[in-house]
């Protein structure tokens, strides 16, 4: 008997989301197959790549990152640059230095570098706070009033804040909300429902389920990703069909494993060289679990990860 | 596993103002309906024309063509003993939102409803009874059989026939009500769609009583496997029961405003 092949077909798709504007802007989601799986349908869109940069600087940046950033000293020339990488479709600037118990830095501080950035770059901007939920709050609310038009992604509207974020971002200035919770599913669907019933469009939000470096719980974040786009598409869940981001590089640049000296753990080799290969594998299992989009720094992982999803599409 | 398919089922000729709606083909009353049920919750309306013998087939297509002009081509189950009044509401369907059921066939006269489901691409409800009620669950499986066979004899995905157990009122069959639990395990087991009409068990109760027994049911025939049934979605507590058998069965994913969904 011959082999009859039957495509796995599901009447459901992820949602799209576009973000920026003109010529460079990037369409995330559409699909209506698992990840990657070509052979039952069409990739719609294919994942993203988003390039890091920070207001922070470079300073404590591997060397491979400080070389390809050389010579650019302001943020509109550093994030020039990222848009430049080859591989990016996004840039993503993150406004760690915000973090009160770090730089502190004022919000008016942190808005005007976020508008340096966004006039410098034509590639879509995400901008991602400082992870505290009320200097976010107010942050990223801001950040979106000053980046009207631009059509930015906002990370991160979480459970304590969403209804700030989400009504500046997703209402008032008409920019694309992220959902983030941390790898647990049924809260990123419960925020996904109470962002909806803000009045935000499910259109205009993009979720961020939570990640981690492979080998530090990692698996939880797999198995959320794959629960997330099974209930999307199997279950035609609408309040789980929202396209997924997960930040790579923020997570992976800072275990032991990217952290350790070559001095400290000489028997692991070149520092930089692991930072990579974290970043690479993380980022490559997150995109076949699911991710829409994922974000890193550096430019061999952009590269890398970007040929990848060139092969696979 | 896929959703519980709710089925509203108020929109019946039995009821008065819907005779009438359909009689004067006056929409307003039929719309309401319509849209208590899909705001509470259905996922398929039930269109109950009745024998319909005189203009079943212009009263369906009027009946369809409303309704799904109205509520984005809202799914569909046409329910009449008029074969032609189901054929001509199945010719002006739009399918996008799910095929069409035909409501219904059984193993009796009525098996032929089974070909009309085949030759239209549609669901059809698979009554198991042929003449009167059966007797036991031996008779309820050789009717399952039979019409299975026919479906598939005709082209005919397993998946589309839904077979009914034919729920029965507590009140005087109160004796029969764990074997017809009992077929929609056996249907579940040949990995089978099931569906009918649950608040019949409550048929003659007081009101009051009645979603609570019609909430017991439907969570002990969904633990059974049943996958649809045809109910008052304006029932919160039977509707609040279903959402939470889902969570249970895998079927949804829970979150914490999963009633309000």
């Amino acid at each position: 008997m011959p082999f009859n092949r039957k495509p796995q077909k599901f009447n459901a798709a992820i949602k799209t989301v576009e973000l920026g504007s003109g010529d460079k802007k990037v369409t995330l989601g559409g699909e209506s197959i698992f990840p990657f799986y070509a052979f039952d349908g069409e990739i719609t869109n294919g994942p993203k790549v988003g390039v890091e940069i920070s207001d922070m600087g470079l300073e404590n940046e591997v060397p491979g990152v400080k070389a390809y950033y050389e010579g650019a000293s302001t943020m509109g020339e550093i994030a020039k640059k990222a848009s430049e990488m080859e591989g990016a479709d996004f840039v993503c600037l993150r406004l760690e230095g915000g973090d009160p118990n770090g730089a502190d830095k004022p919000v008016e501080e942190l808005v005007a570098i976020a508008k340096e950035v966004a006039d410098a770059v034509d590639l879509p901007l995400v901008v991602e706070g400082c992870k505290n939920v009320e200097k976010d709050a107010e942050l990223l609310a801001k950040v979106a009033e000053a980046l009207q038009g631009k059509n930015v992604l906002l990370l991160s509207a979480k459970e304590e804040n969403y209804k700030a974020i989400g009504a500046a971002a997703g209402l008032a200035y008409d920019q694309k909300v992220g959902a983030e919770s941390a790898v647990d599913i049924n809260l990123a669907k419960q925020l996904n429902v109470v962002t909806t019933q803000l009045g935000v469009k499910p259109e205009s939000i993009v979720m961020n389920v939570g990640s981690a470096a492979v080998g530090y719980g990692y698996e939880y974040v797999v198995s959320t990703l794959d629960r997330i786009k099974a209930a999307a598409l199997s279950q035609d869940d609408k309040m789980l069909q929202m396209p997924i981001i997960t930040p790579v590089a923020s997570e992976t640049w800072n275990v032991k494993e990217a952290m350790a000296e070559e001095e400290e753990a000489p028997e692991w080799g070149s520092r930089e060289e692991r930072g990579i290969s974290m970043e690479i594998q993380t980022a490559a299992a997150s995109l076949a679990a699911g991710s829409d989009a994922v974000i890193l720094k550096h430019p061999q992982s952009v590269a890398t990860i970007s040929k990848m999803i060139q092969a696979l599409v | 596993m896929a959703k519980f398919v709710t089925i509203g089922e108020r929109i019946h000729c039995i009821s008065p103002v819907i005779r009438e709606a359909f009689a004067t083909r006056n929409p307003e009353p039929i719309l309401k309906r319509a849209k208590e049920q899909l705001d509470a919750g259905a996922t398929y309306l039930d269109v109950n024309i009745g024998p319909a013998e005189n203009d079943g087939e212009d009263l369906m297509k009027w009946a369809v063509k409303l309704l799904q002009e109205n509520f984005d081509n809202v799914p569909l189950a046409l329910d009449t003993a008029n074969r032609k009044a189901i054929e001509a509401g199945i010719s002006v369907y739009n399918r996008s939102k799910g095929k069409p059921i035909v409501n219904s066939a059984d193993a009796g006269g009525r098996i032929e409803n089974i070909d009309l489901a085949a030759a239209n691409d549609a669901i059809v409800i698979a009554l198991c009874s042929a003449e009167g009620i059966a007797a036991d669950n031996d008779e309820r499986m050789m009717h399952c059989q039979t019409m299975l066979e026919r479906g598939l004899e005709h082209g005919m995905d397993a998946a589309d026939l839904w077979f009914d157990p034919l729920f029965l009122v507590v009140k005087g069959m109160q004796d029969k009500q764990m074997q017809v639990l009992e077929a929609i395990k056996m249907f579940s087991d040949m990995g089978l769609n099931s569906t009918g009409g649950l608040s019949n068990n409550s048929n003659g109760m007081p009101k009051a009583i009645r979603p609570i027994m019609d909430s017991a049911l439907v969570a002990m025939a969904m633990m059974q496997g049943l996958t649809s049934a045809i109910v008052n979605p304006c029932d919160l507590r039977l509707m609040e029961t279903i959402k939470s058998c889902d969570v249970f069965k895998g079927n949804t994913l829970y979150a914490d405003s999963y009633l309000e969904l």
